[in-house]
């Protein structure tokens, strides 16, 4: 934690900066406080807890960037910074192909408290404890015999972030988030089958006290115990539905990636020079949301101090936009829409989702599936990521159930599925009018690991490449 | 911030641990540590930003009849060591007790390990590393003109030290670097690309140089990809899958895995779990070997440890709190918090990639991919994220929306070939293996 006041402490190396006459000065405060607990087979045996603090700061010399960071709370450290991010830059201007220009957004002066009714951090242990071992017994009780392994979580976080630049922005965002997890192994002779749930959000304890076992733990065992019985997936192409988990996985990995700006500006993006196209099919209009209240991924202010906002990505199957930074936003000559974020005071803000969605349509499950003669429902989305520059992505189902004659038939087990995000995009038939966002989780990218949450309706699609075994 | 040097990493750690003592645990451990890190990113062929970054901090683990508490803080100073401690010690008397747990790693004479750190690297200037990273995108563009290069070179090091209540004081210093560059090549519609990489702990092991022109070659040769038809195939890996497919294996003999009954490994210590074409060690004392180092994470000396002998699996891999809970040798695997394999070394074998590739009549070679099994099930179902179509012994064409599965039991039964060539990294050795009837769903 900062000795002093961080306010006054960034202002005092944002004036350092200047009078360094660096172009652009941003200096970053984030301390973050943490605490969790794991109940195993049983027993709380493992309590931590910790708080971790620094300053990053960024400068402009030359056009180039150039940063420095400190986890000292010493402001002779942070002014230390200073003389290390002007000589970055001026590495990095040793091979420039254009000056970095940043676009116009308003100063702003502001703090946002997080929003909360219980306190994490003021309940008590035993209380905390109380509930995860309710979400264990009810595990427990689903699976019976065939319980190989239970494990459920709690943990809580409070960040502060505070920005401060050379055209006047200083802004404190405080975020308090919440989350809870089950994970159980099941087990029938040799085979062991998983089952895991997660519910968080940018909350108080009041996550857990609204979080019922049967949306948690009871899922997961369920998922776990069933699975024991399921065939192994088929291999090859298929038609498929995908349950909102795996909406969510798909238009993060498969779309969200891409529509960064950053990437489409350095080559590494299939949808380069395709704004204003039609990129997907019309039932397609997707979102990426970073003003839903207490969702995982939202924020009031970018780590550039520029609002969160909604983005409309794609429209009817027309790419409307991307996600920017104020630098790709001067380069494409758009308006910022508050993109920027950074992975604590280490790193660089880069462009980055917060809550990305596919919409709604009309459509039911049934009508989904009704004319599939042979396909998969895939739910229980676990992980994925993507080769951003071939459009390439995989995703990671935890449980899949047959389609057979239009119909819902027998589970088959946990696979990975694999897709061209554009032929997924376009080949999409239909999506339901059900809607889900609930995939509270961390996303990477260059090394930096962020908050995001996805989700979207049931979504049906031509052709999937289905990585089973049968 | 002050630079103390190791002593003081040390004290700190001391600190720490005796507060946590004070306050009424039974035992406590304590490690302190500082890095410092310089950086440069390329985006699209120039030098995005360059960074310095320094860390210090202070982990503390405290136990209470078993049960752990755990308190880490961004701080190097004497005053935040007694708090870390304090706090340690009241998580600690606030989590439920375990019986499983014995008590900490005793004090032991560690191993010398050469390498792990240069003053070379240590000493490394941001402009050395921009020098190495620029000419990758130059010798990237003598391949291709039209090369769009991505990537970035960075230098570490990093002081630990730990502390126990037993008496264990130990202190390690380590260097990295590392160089990596990741091409695109677009020709119309089409794009072929390659993600290439050096790191090593010392200067000397480093090769900077020509890893552009290297990842531009392997570029071009994904123009062009295609699927194929679904079918039970014979799968080749290459250096850097092989080592996926190896470190996704380990995971699942992780005693810890093991001891809470989520592993497909149980009760297989002793029975031929692979072909006895495989051979398994796992080596933390390779001289500069990327995971090398003298201790584990609980400051347990390292050793080298057989993990699977001619297909037969030899141990499981321990931490301290593993090996006592089951009266088993601790192999010093321990990561403070969890348990991962270290060098793992496999033992090559008699024909060359190329004589292995040459027998293959129908099948595919996968580049670059994570075919990781589920450590529970067993199961692995990933994709090919760069790999060639297979036909009478050659590569014929690029592979896109391929995917591979399969169950690691059966996968490792029916490897039936390692390499006797291999890409050397420091402390890796990265064969070709070869393995039959493995499940390839593509989009044909």
């Amino acid at each position: 934690m900062s000795e002093g006041d961080p306010k006054e402490q960034l202002e005092r190396v944002r004036d350092e900066a200047l009078r360094r006459r660096v172009e652009f000065a941003e200096t970053r405060y984030v301390a973050i406080r943490h605490s969790g607990l794991m109940l195993q087979d049983g027993r709380a045996d493992r309590v931590g807890a910790g708080e971790r603090a620094g300053m990053g700061l960024r400068v402009l010399v030359d056009g180039a960037w150039g940063f420095a960071s400190t986890e000292s709370s010493d402001v002779g450290d942070w002014l230390s910074c200073v003389v290390d991010a002007v000589d970055m830059a001026r590495v990095s201007a040793q091979r420039q192909e254009e000056r970095v220009v940043l676009a116009e957004a308003p100063a702003v002066i502001d703090e946002v408290k997080a929003s909360f009714e219980i306190e994490p951090t003021g309940v008590p242990l035993e209380r905390k404890l109380a509930a995860v071992r309710g979400y264990e017994e009810a595990s427990a009780r689903i699976a019976g015999g065939a319980t190989a392994n239970l494990m459920t979580g709690y943990s809580d976080s409070r960040q502060v972030e505070v920005v401060c630049n050379t055209r006047g922005t200083l802004v404190s965002s405080e975020s308090v988030r919440t989350m809870v997890w089950h994970a159980i192994t099941t087990q029938d002779g040799a085979l062991r089958q998983r089952g895991r749930q997660y519910r968080g959000r940018q909350a108080g304890f009041e996550v857990v006290e609204e979080t019922p076992a049967e949306e948690l733990s009871v899922k997961a065992a369920e998922r776990a115990a069933s699975l024991l019985s399921a065939r192994p997936a088929p291999a090859g192409k298929f038609p498929a539905v995908f349950h909102p988990s795996i909406t969510g996985l798909l238009v993060h990995e498969a779309l969200g990636h891409n529509a960064e700006a950053d990437h489409v500006l350095s080559g590494q993006s299939i949808l380069e020079g395709k704004l204003g196209a039609p990129i997907a099919a019309e039932c397609i209009s997707i979102v990426d949301d970073a003003t839903i209240r207490g969702s995982w991924g939202s924020y009031p202010y970018d780590s550039e101090g520029v609002p969160g906002q909604r983005r409309v990505l794609i429209e009817n199957g027309v790419l409307k936009a991307f996600m920017h930074s104020l630098e790709t936003a001067a380069k494409m000559g758009v308006k910022p829409n508050g993109s920027a974020r950074a992975d604590g005071f280490a790193n660089r803000p880069i462009v980055r989702m917060s809550n990305t969605m596919i919409l709604p349509g009309e459509m039911s499950l049934e009508e989904l599936i009704g004319d599939i003669d042979v396909g998969l429902l895939l739910g229980a989305g676990q992980w994925g990521y993507v080769w951003c520059e071939k459009g390439q992505y995989t995703c990671h189902a935890g449980e899949g159930t047959m389609i057979r004659d239009g119909k819902l038939a027998e589970q088959v087990r946990d696979v990975s599925i694999s897709g061209m995000t554009l032929e997924t995009l376009s080949n999409a038939l239909a999506v339901s009018r059900d809607f889900e966002m609930d995939m509270p989780g961390m996303c990477g990218k260059d090394g930096q690991s962020m908050s995001v949450n996805g989700g979207g309706p049931y979504v049906k699609v031509q052709e999937i490449v289905v990585g089973g075994q049968a | 911030m002050r630079d103390p040097g190791m002593d003081d990493l040390l004290e700190l750690s001391e600190i720490a641990c005796q507060e946590a003592m004070r306050a009424g645990v039974d035992s406590a451990d304590a490690s302190a540590s500082r890095a410092r890190e310089l950086s440069v990113e390329v985006e699209k062929n120039a030098i995005k930003s360059s960074g310095a970054c320094m860390w210090g901090s202070i982990s503390v683990r405290a136990f209470s009849s078993g049960g752990t508490g755990w308190w880490s803080a961004s701080t190097m100073s004497e005053q935040g060591a007694r708090e870390a401690g304090r706090r340690a010690a009241e998580l600690a008397k606030a989590a439920e007790a375990d019986p499983d747990f014995v008590d900490l790693v005793s004090p032991a004479a560690y191993p010398e390990v050469a390498g792990l750190y240069d003053e070379e690297i240590a000493g490394l200037s941001a402009s050395e590393l921009a020098e190495w990273i620029t000419s990758n995108i130059d010798s990237a563009r003598e391949v291709a003109e039209d090369v769009i290069v991505a990537g970035g070179a960075q230098a570490a090091s990093r002081e630990w030290a730990l502390a126990n209540n037993l008496g264990v004081r130990v202190a390690q210093r380590e260097t990295n670097s590392s160089v990596s560059v990741h091409v695109v090549i677009r020709q119309d519609d089409d794009v072929g690309s390659f993600y290439e990489w050096d790191a090593a702990r010392l200067a000397s092991d480093l090769e900077p140089d020509g890893i552009g022109a290297r990842a531009a070659e392997e570029a071009l040769k994904y123009l062009s990809s295609r699927t194929m038809k679904t079918a039970c195939l014979p799968v080749v890996l290459g250096p850097l899958a092989s080592r996926a497919f190896f470190l996704g294996l380990c995971a699942a003999t992780s005693a810890e895995e093991v001891q809470r009954d989520r592993s497909f490994l149980i009760g297989k210590r002793g029975e031929s779990i692979a072909s006895d074409g495989l051979t398994l060690t796992d080596d933390p004392m390779i001289p500069s070997g990327l995971s090398s180092a003298i201790c584990d994470g609980d400051g347990f000396p390292h050793r080298r440890v057989g993990l699977i002998d001619r297909g037969v699996l030899q141990t499981y891999l321990h931490s301290n709190y593993t090996a006592k809970k089951s009266g088993e040798e601790n192999t010093g695997h321990s990561t403070r918090g969890g348990i991962a394999p270290t060098n793992v070394i496999p033992t090559l074998g008699e024909k060359t990639a190329a004589e292995i590739i040459g027998e293959v009549d129908d099948g595919i070679y996968v580049t670059l991919g994570r075919p990781y099994p589920d450590t529970a099930s067993g199961q692995v179902s990933a994709l090919v994220d760069a790999g060639f179509r297979i036909e009478k012994g050659r590569l014929t064409y690029p592979l896109k929306n391929t995917m591979v599965a399969g169950q690691m039991l059966d996968l490792l039964q029916n490897l039936d070939a390692v390499s006797s060539d291999y890409r050397a990294e420091p402390g890796m050795v990265l064969p070709t293996v070869r393995i039959q009837g493995m499940r390839v769903a593509s989009g044909e």
